[in-house]
């Protein structure tokens, strides 16, 4: 234990050094003293004495030095000196302080605020047991026409067989999540998100309830009474978390069902999309509800249709997804082909963090990948201005060589200045973040997964620092190494701003100016792309107007609606038909429209057109988005008729027709004319054949990205449990919208309207995120060119200020002011030239990785490539004119007189 | 400096401080030096200075403690004595000169 010993004396010699000093030197006099005392008795001069006792002591500077060195902690107490040396340097400068540690803040705020979104979102691993071994189970057909395998949701019967036949998984729960109504003491009826599970759901995940029992598979069972475990959240909002809950009754969709648990706060089940292509279009509403998932008939014993389950699976100890999706798509062909399904299925597995953020992570990264970008920008611009000081403060460091500081000493306390000032913009920057982090959650799309996670944690801040310390090492290295290379005598002989000059600084800081153009090409690139990407969404043709119409969505999930037979659809039918009598009879309504379901939310009640007159092999019919309409859809929508006619109300007497999508002609009735043609089986439990009478024109209602194939079926034929109401009204829509809901709850108080607002807002809200994309990267490019323009201006400044005197010849000799302003042009021209060369080589790599994120946005799209260096051009010209007609307002006189 | 006078071995002038006080009983720096120039028989280059880190590094281990008190011709100095630690270390770090001195000798020694 001797090393703690000494380590414990050495930081107790760091205090009271002057006293330690002072007895060293008394000790030390004293031995000399004794010494000539002893040289007197044995008969020397007093001045003989003295010699040799200095002689025999050997060197007394040397000693104490090393006696010092000994005593303490020699690198802290310098690195305590270089700090004081670092702050006092940067004291004399106060504008140049200032501004780096601005730049740097910003910078590491930005990039913090970015990075704790992407710690919540994609890298955070859930608070399940062993999260990593969770893995989200789809199945896969192959598409032989395109040649692609696509990911679709489970059918039930598969997945018990594979449950109870893998040997590399552990247990599969399966289950489906929407909103559910709940009126908790028979109030109004609200949304909140539920999940109907396989009993083992909470065993699987590892999580057990704070409160009352876990499921048990015998609440799964037809004949079980309903039940409900409640999240902690759910606890909170329907019983104020009180303990007596258990046992206590929620009215979910109508039916009285028993509290039977309360999980642990902080659970949050993941919002897994039915197939990794409908992005997250699905809200990504909390659940709050856990149902058991009790299996229909249908579901235990059908292999074909029915795809309509979502599974979690546990991965065996040891077992890699690899093996995992092996031996599950091998028993998956095998099951096809001796049950001779029509459709080769295949198994996906997806891990569950990677599957539950897979719309948002390349946005995400990309983002991040853009502040990095700002932030590499700022540090440029930082070495840049440290270069110039350490160029300026060349005459002291030679004379710190000089006098004897070693090369480490010299680069340690350059180094230092440039960590202290990462030091303090780290601090602002991390106090930045948590503001950074407000502002980014409210341009987020609010149904990205668990934003609610998003915090400036612990990760958070170890990232802000990791990152300071890099932004120091960053623009600290270079000059800190330039101060070696200086030869003392060099720097001491010349003339101070001539060494300066010398064509190697010139050319670093090109360099860099270069490196800065270069980035923020890029980043101006990818942020027009994104910018054009999304203007296109916005102004493309929708084959819809939204202006002027509010959206009411109505679930009718009452027992009044529940029979699947003639009474339930009469009772269905008769609500509809009130409520558009209704809802036309208030102030200012033009017409209404009915649709079953709300727009732009994504493809839903897919189904494959069928034509007896044209049959297809099993499996290669065309898939059609159902609509069931009424008559004024169209006038509503104002969407175009093509061909045929309209429906009308003579329809209600027979409703078995249809109108179809000019793409759906395309598609299933290609070369033909479809007016008058049939098709089946689309109509619920009917078999009656449905003739086509109209076509309409192409609109994007499942989404401005999505031109998807339409069939439109009179609602009389078939009302289903979700209508959408959409009423266009001169009024404004928020005098319009809670009169709607006065109305719709006139006509039945137990219909719950999840969803009301005016059309304008769905729109805006489906393209929430290509908004936040757009305006965070716009932001970033901006930031990104005022840095560039400034690193451009302060290089050029400076070496305009280093070269007053030549200019001042120049100006004496006759040359004139445009030739000069020429001159100091061509030297700020080349790096911004070959920063744009460079950036230009490096974006056509870049924008192959990113296009895809953007709306219909090629690789290579001249006008954003020209447009961005055309700004970058325009910007660097205004940068570099200010000094070069400085340069040419020089008065000859002063500036030769002032050397 | 002449051949005649050897270098001071690391760690070697350690043990010949700790046999000094442990002969001499508490002692000054100069005392010390002298002591150890006297037994060597001046045939040891030491610089006296280097006493003084030798004695900080002893006192930083705890092998020895030092006092201010007075000389006998009446002057201030600073005294060393021996720790209990110190004495203990003087076995332990005796045998370890005397393995290496033997190992050396055995070295030395003309083979046949």
């Amino acid at each position: 234990m001797d090393w703690i010993r000494i380590l414990m004396s050495r930081i107790a010699a760091l205090f009271g050094k002057q006293k330690r000093d002072a007895e060293l030197d008394e000790e030390l006099r004293t031995h000399i003293e004794f010494a000539i005392e002893e040289n007197r008795k044995r008969g020397m001069s007093r001045q003989e004495a003295q010699t040799m006792a200095l002689r025999e002591f050997g060197g007394m500077t040397q000693t104490k030095e090393r006696y010092r060195v000994r005593r303490g902690l020699p690198w802290l107490e310098e690195a305590a000196g270089d700090l004081r040396y670092a702050v006092r340097q940067l004291r004399k400068s106060p504008g140049f302080t200032l501004i780096a540690i601005l730049t740097l803040a910003l910078g590491i705020g930005a990039a913090t605020s970015v990075f704790s979104v992407v710690n919540a979102v994609l890298l955070r691993p859930f608070a399940f047991r062993d999260p990593d071994r969770l893995v989200v189970l789809r199945e896969a057909v192959e598409d032989p026409s395109k040649g692609e395998r696509s990911s679709i949701p489970n059918n039930y019967r598969h997945l018990l067989r594979l449950k109870s036949a893998s040997k590399t998984i552990d247990d599969i729960a399966i289950f489906g999540q929407r909103g559910m109504s709940v009126s908790p003491n028979g109030d109004y009826p609200r949304m909140a998100g539920a999940v109907a599970a396989s009993p083992n759901i909470f065993r699987l995940l590892g999580i057990q309830p704070i409160l009352g029992r876990d499921l048990v598979e015998d609440d799964a069972r037809q004949s079980a009474g309903g039940v409900v475990i409640l999240s902690y959240e759910g606890w909170q909002t329907f019983f104020a978390r009180d303990p007596a809950a258990i046992g206590k009754t929620l009215r979910i969709e109508g039916h009285p069902v028993t509290v039977i648990g309360v999980l642990p706060a902080g659970m949050r089940f993941p919002q897994i999309s039915f197939s990794p292509k409908t992005d997250f279009q699905e809200t990504a509403e909390n659940a709050l509800l856990f149902e058991p998932l009790v299996p229909s008939k249908r579901d235990l014993t059908a292999d074909m249709g029915n795809f309509n389950f979502k599974a979690i699976a546990r991965l065996k100890h040891g077992v890699t997804l690899a093996q995992a999706n092996a031996e599950l798509e091998s028993m998956q062909k095998a099951y096809t082909l001796s049950a001779h399904l029509p459709l080769h299925f295949g198994i996906a597995l997806t891990p569950l963090v990677k599957d539950v953020a897979s719309g948002i992570s390349g946005a995400l990264w990309m983002l991040f990948a853009a502040v990095g970008a700002v932030l590499l920008i700022a540090c440029v611009n930082l070495a840049n201005l440290q270069l110039a000081r350490a160029v300026n403060a060349e005459r002291e460091t030679a004379v710190r060589a000089a006098l004897g500081a070693s090369s480490g000493q010299l680069v340690r306390s350059r180094l230092t200045e440039s960590l202290v000032l990462a030091f303090v913009g780290g601090l602002a920057g991390a106090a930045l973040a948590s503001l950074g982090v407000q502002l980014l959650l409210t341009l987020v799309p609010a149904n990205v997964p668990r934003l609610d996670e998003v915090h400036v944690n612990a990760p958070v801040l170890l990232f802000a620092c990791g990152l300071s310390i890099a932004a120091a090492v960053a623009f600290g290295i270079l000059p800190a190494l330039r101060s070696l290379r200086v030869p003392p005598q060099t720097a001491l002989q010349a003339n101070s701003t001539r060494t300066v000059n010398t064509l190697e600084g010139r050319r670093t800081r090109n360099a860099m100016v270069a490196a800065q153009v270069a980035c923020t090409v890029v980043l101006l690139i990818v942020t027009s792309m994104a910018l054009r990407g999304f203007s296109r969404l916005l102004v493309q043709n929708r084959g819809f107007d939204t202006s002027h119409i509010a959206m009411a969505q109505t679930d009718l999930f009452a027992p009044a609606y529940e029979n699947e037979g003639p009474k339930g659809q009469a009772a269905k039918l008769a609500f509809a038909d009130r409520t558009l009598a209704a809802l036309g009879q208030l102030p200012g309504v033009q017409s209404v429209a009915l649709t079953s379901v709300t727009p732009l939310t994504g493809e839903t009640w897919v189904d494959t057109l069928t034509r007896p007159d044209h049959p297809v092999p099993a499996g290669k019919e065309p898939p059609i988005n159902v609509r069931w309409i009424n008559p004024d859809y169209l006038p509503t929508m104002q969407s175009q008729l093509v061909a045929g006619r309209n429906f009308t109300a003579a329809d209600r007497a027979n409703p078995y027709v249809a109108l179809i999508s000019e793409r759906t002609a395309r598609e299933s009735f290609s070369g033909e004319n479809p007016l008058g043609k049939q098709i089946s089986q689309l109509v619920p439990d009917d078999m009656h054949p449905i003739t086509v009478v109209g076509v309409v024109a192409d609109a994007r209602i499942n989404g401005l990205k999505d031109d998807a194939a339409m069939v439109y079926l009179p609602y009389s034929a078939f009302t289903p449990w979700t209508l959408s109401f959409l009423v266009r009204s001169s009024q404004p829509s928020s005098a319009l919208i809670p009169e709607m809901r006065q109305t719709i709850w006139q006509i039945d108080p137990q219909v719950a309207i999840p969803t009301l607002k005016s059309m304008d807002e769905q729109v805006s809200d489906s393209v929430a995120t290509d908004r936040f994309q757009a305006m965070v990267l716009g932001s970033f490019g901006a930031a990104a060119l005022l840095l560039a323009l400034l690193g451009v201006y302060g290089v050029l400044a400076y070496s305009v200020s280093l070269r007053r005197q030549e200019f001042g010849i120049r100006i004496a000799l006759g040359s004139s002011k445009s030739a000069l302003i020429g001159l100091v042009l061509r030297q700020g021209a080349q790096p911004v030239f070959v920063g744009v060369g460079v950036g230009l080589a490096l974006a056509t790599i870049v924008v192959r990785w990113v296009h895809s994120l953007f709306y219909e946005t090629p690789a290579m799209d001249p006008l954003a490539f020209g447009g961005s260096i055309l700004l970058l051009l325009i910007a660097a010209t205004i940068a570099a004119i200010v000094p070069a007609r400085r340069a040419a307002s020089i008065d000859p006189m002063r500036a030769l007189r002032t050397e | 400096m002449g051949n005649d006078k050897s270098d001071v071995l690391q760690g070697t002038l350690d043990l010949m401080v700790l046999k000094t006080l442990e002969s001499m009983g508490p002692l000054h720096g100069y005392g010390i030096a002298r002591r150890i120039e006297q037994v060597s028989g001046n045939s040891l280059s030491l610089n006296q200075g280097t006493i003084y880190p030798a004695l900080l590094r002893l006192e930083q281990r705890g092998w020895i403690k030092s006092a201010w008190g007075v000389s006998e011709s009446n002057r201030r100095a600073k005294f060393y004595s021996l720790s209990p630690i110190g004495r203990r270390q003087i076995e332990e770090e005796t045998e370890n000169w005397e393995r290496i001195a033997a190992t050396m000798s055995r070295f030395l020694a003309p083979s046949n």
